[in-house]
């Protein structure tokens, strides 16, 4: 279709191979090193180590729309709102979604959300120290789902982990106003992302992903600034943090 | 929150004169009545301007912002914002009243509606003036009003990133006049995201006499509904209806502009200033060729599984510009109605024209009588300044747009609008100064629709075709636009009726389909009321000659032309059917009863 053809960015598009679709690529193309060319050593590192596979919210940039139909669906299950006191699942403000839709002009709208990173800088940049039993500091990953989570009955509310993410990462880490507690970490909702499930352009996947893809765990104004570019041949978004 | 479910029951109001910033109760009664959008907007409008022939540029009209019940819940589509204020452009053949004009609403799609409700209003009044040029700021509660200088002459495209810039945050919403409206042009808009516009009827000009250049609001709050598991169950059942959608999903190839090549091919198209209505290049700027050539994305609204905006990038001589287009509007009043078939030509035209904040409709119509009135001979290239104004000459055309906003030379003539700039030249072009009550026709060609030529007469902003073409149509598109959703999805009939279990579930009130049309009724009505006490009466209900006398010369509809006698009974009928007096058109008492109108009606 005329479509596929009008989105030169697609840079999920191809890359988003399993680990078995990797290893059995590898075996065709005959050789590790060829495909470390192409794919990158981390990619290599990642398809032959053991790390566990990682599945997560994967997006297609070239779809998406920028409706943020995504971010009213996070919030209205992970923030629902209260009025008057009672909380009404379904509903909730958008900016309080974990998984932001950046906008750009010109026309680049890039959704982030937490990459779920294998070295997670925040959980390292927390001055809590781990519990003696569980391991953990007052921010931790969940080891099954790889979900960044909050202790806040150990919080300091020292923003540190927003810092290391906005620093290193996706910045998606945004500390409440008022405590300071880390907030938007992607929950993957229980194993049923709302996002995926009602973007309606089909711009969102929650699939295996590999980490060495182009883009990610980059910071949205640092992807829309390339997609900027390879769309419509400019890098001037205005300097707009 | 207030006492009626679904909604604060809050207006920010802010007078720019005296710098007073306060939250106004909304009364229940007029909620219910006149429930959100363009409706709610015109009862405040009303409420306002207690008297007839208020100067539409003085501080005294409200230039109001409003959302409706549907604004900031996740309902699919529910993205517009109604911009409602006395029309700067309009005016009747005769009145008692020096600054007599109607109704102004326009309505633009995006993200500013849902964000006035996050922050915890139903809407937004602006009066007053300014004593230099500023710009307001809402942070939820927080509201300022703040210093817009050295903003001053920036066109909107670049305003629109260096506000946010200023702002340091990008979840602001913000809506801005271009040099246009700073200028007061009569037919200036208000731009949104660069590309999204409130462009007709001059709401710019009324934004840019108060010296306002751009308003930012975001917010941290939620709307409320009456019904909680009853608006969850009516909202997975519009989403049902529009994710499955056959018509979305087309919908959402080419939007509006598949209409561009569709129009001609029947004939219903404005080409060289409605002297036609099919156009042999049709497909060289049409939505196929768009998608081919131009288009790189498409983009949607809050929660809009349409996405009928598309970004557009060019390439050649006019290369490099970024931006929507052509959508069907703006393809055909810039395109077919100039004789403009370069596509890459019309998109910097379109783009031009949205930088500098004019209205797309009637700047391509001013144009095209221009042209028309030049081809002719009525004028000369003097009276142009030079500017060689022939038909599809896409230059000519850009020279003349800036000079319009600048109102410079021949640009200042041509801002006053294509009535004022006919009654300048004379010589007849009156016959083909293509407006109903001062504003510019849009891109339906009538010569063969006649009901479209109703549309355009009897809509309460002066020529507006996206009234309704009868009086169901139009009770149904006056309410639509006070809900804050969308009117294009409303295409799939599948998506009716949870969209009325929506409505009823967010109020509380019960909504069928008579309820929602008599409410337009409603809306409809107050509307005339407020234009027939400016003194409209029904001469002011006039095509101009060219369609009953120029009938088609090519095309699957030549030899299409409107009888003028077939056209006036029709409006007799119209008249009769609203319960409106045929002669005067003034609304009957027992229409207004039967609406609820009568209490307000005393004041004519
Ligand atoms: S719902 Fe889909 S298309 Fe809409 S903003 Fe989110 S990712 Fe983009
Ligand atoms: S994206 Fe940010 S929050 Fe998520 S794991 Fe990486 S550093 Fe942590
Ligand atoms: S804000 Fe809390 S979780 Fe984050 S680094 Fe500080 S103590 Fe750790
Ligand atoms: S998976 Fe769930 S928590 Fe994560 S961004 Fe999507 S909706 Fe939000």
């Amino acid at each position: 279709m005329e479509r596929e053809k009008k989105e030169p960015g697609k840079p999920d598009g191809g890359t988003t191979l399993t680990r078995r679709e990797f290893l059995r690529d590898m075996g065709v193309a005959g050789g590790a090193v060829v495909l470390a060319g192409h794919f990158g050593v981390h990619g290599l590192a990642w398809a032959i180590s053991g790390e566990p596979e990682l599945k997560m919210v994967l997006v297609d940039y070239g779809k998406c729309t920028g409706c943020r139909t995504c971010e009213a669906a996070c919030s209205s299950r992970n923030r629902p709102a209260s009025v008057n006191g009672r909380e009404l699942p379904g509903l909730g403000n958008p900016r309080f979604a974990n998984i932001r839709v950046h906008r750009f002009n010109p026309d680049v709208d890039v959704p982030s959300v937490c990459a779920m990173c294998a070295d997670t800088p925040c959980v390292k940049a927390c001055p809590v120290k781990p519990d003696k039993k569980s391991g953990r500091r007052a921010l931790y990953r969940d080891q099954a789902t790889h979900t960044i989570h909050n202790d806040p009955a150990r919080c300091l509310g020292c923003r540190s982990c927003a810092k290391a993410c906005a620093t290193q990462r996706t910045g998606v880490i945004t500390p409440d106003s008022a405590t300071g507690k880390p907030e938007r970490m992607c929950t993957l909702c229980g194993g049923d992302p709302q996002c995926v499930r009602r973007c309606p352009f089909g711009a969102l996947s929650y699939v295996e992903v590999r980490r060495d893809r182009k883009f990610y765990g980059q910071r949205a104004e640092k992807i829309a600034a390339e997609l900027a570019k390879t769309w419509y041949g400019t890098v001037d978004l205005g300097g707009v943090k | 929150m207030s006492g009626t479910p679904g909604y604060y029951g809050q207006i920010l109001d802010i007078n720019l004169s005296t710098g007073k910033i306060t939250k106004m109760a909304v009364p229940a009664e007029d909620l219910e009545k006149f429930v959100g959008g363009q409706g709610l907007g015109m009862k405040i409008l009303w409420d306002r301007l207690k008297k007839p022939g208020v100067d539409a540029l003085s501080p005294e009209n409200p230039l109001i912002f409003m959302p409706g019940p549907f604004s900031g819940l996740p309902v699919p589509s529910s993205s517009r914002t109604c911009v409602v204020t006395k029309s700067s452009i309009t005016s009747p053949i005769e009145s008692d009243y020096h600054h007599a004009s109607t109704v102004s609403y326009s309505n633009m799609g995006g993200f500013f509606g849902p964000e006035i409700r996050f922050a915890g209003y139903d809407g937004i009044v602006i009066t007053g003036k300014a004593k230099e040029l500023s710009y307001v700021v809402i942070d939820d509660a927080k509201v300022e009003i703040r210093d817009g200088k050295k903003f001053k002459g920036m066109r909107t495209d670049a305003f629109d990133k260096a506000i946010l810039a200023e702002l340091g945050d990008r979840r602001f919403k913000t809506v801005y006049i271009g040099p246009a409206a700073e200028n007061l042009v009569p037919y200036a808009s208000i731009l949104h995201t660069a590309g999204r516009a409130a462009g007709r009827g001059g709401t710019g000009c009324v934004m840019g006499s108060k010296n306002l250049k751009a308003i930012a609001v975001k917010g941290s709050g939620q709307p409320g509904v009456a019904d909680h598991q009853g608006f969850l169950a009516a909202l997975e059942k519009a989403r049902g209806a529009l994710y499955k959608s056959a018509f979305a999903k087309s919908w959402a190839e080419q939007g509006t502009a598949r209409a561009i090549v569709g129009n001609s091919n029947a004939g219903t198209e404005t080409v060289r200033n409605y002297r036609e209505g099919t156009f042999a290049e049709a497909d060289k700027i049409g939505g196929d060729a768009a998608r081919r050539d131009v288009w790189v994305k498409d983009i949607a609204c809050y929660c809009c599984p349409l996405g009928c905006k598309k970004s557009g990038l060019t390439k050649g001589k006019y290369g490099g510009i970024v931006h929507d287009g052509p959508e069907y509007e703006t393809g055909v009043m810039l395109g077919s109605n100039l004789l403009i078939s370069d596509m890459p030509g019309l998109l910097k035209a379109i783009t031009t024209i949205d930088d500098l904040g004019l209205d797309q409709i009637s700047t391509g119509n001013v144009i095209g009588f221009l042209m028309e009135a030049y081809d002719r001979g009525l004028i000369n290239r003097g009276f142009l300044d030079g500017i060689d104004l022939t038909w599809g000459n896409v230059d000519a055309t850009l020279a003349m747009i800036e000079k319009i906003a600048a109102k410079e030379g021949v640009g200042a003539l041509a801002a006053e609008g294509v009535r004022a700039l006919s009654w300048h030249i004379g010589k007849g072009s009156e016959k083909f100064a293509i407006q109903v009550k001062g504003l510019e026709l849009a891109a339906h060609n009538i010569q063969a629709n006649q009901p479209r030529g109703l549309s355009y007469v009897t809509a309460s902003r002066g020529a507006c075709h996206m009234s309704g073409d009868n009086i169901a149509m139009q009770n149904r598109r006056a309410m639509m636009d006070s809900t804050g959703m969308c009117f294009f999805p409303t295409f799939e009939p599948a998506l009716e009726e949870p969209m009325l279990a929506l409505l009823s579930a967010i109020t509380g009130r019960k909504y069928d389909k008579a309820e929602f049309e008599k409410t337009g009724e409603r809306i409809f009505n107050l509307e005339k009321l407020f234009n027939y006490r400016e003194g409209f009466r029904r001469a002011d209900d006039q095509l101009p000659d060219r369609f009953f006398e120029d009938a088609f010369s090519i095309g699957p509809k030549k030899g299409a032309v409107l009888d003028r006698n077939k056209f006036d009974s029709m409006l007799t009928q119209y008249y009769t059917d609203r319960g409106w007096d045929p002669e005067t058109t003034q609304p009957g008492s027992a229409k207004l009863k039967e609406l609820g109108l009568e209490a307000i009606s005393r004041a004519i």
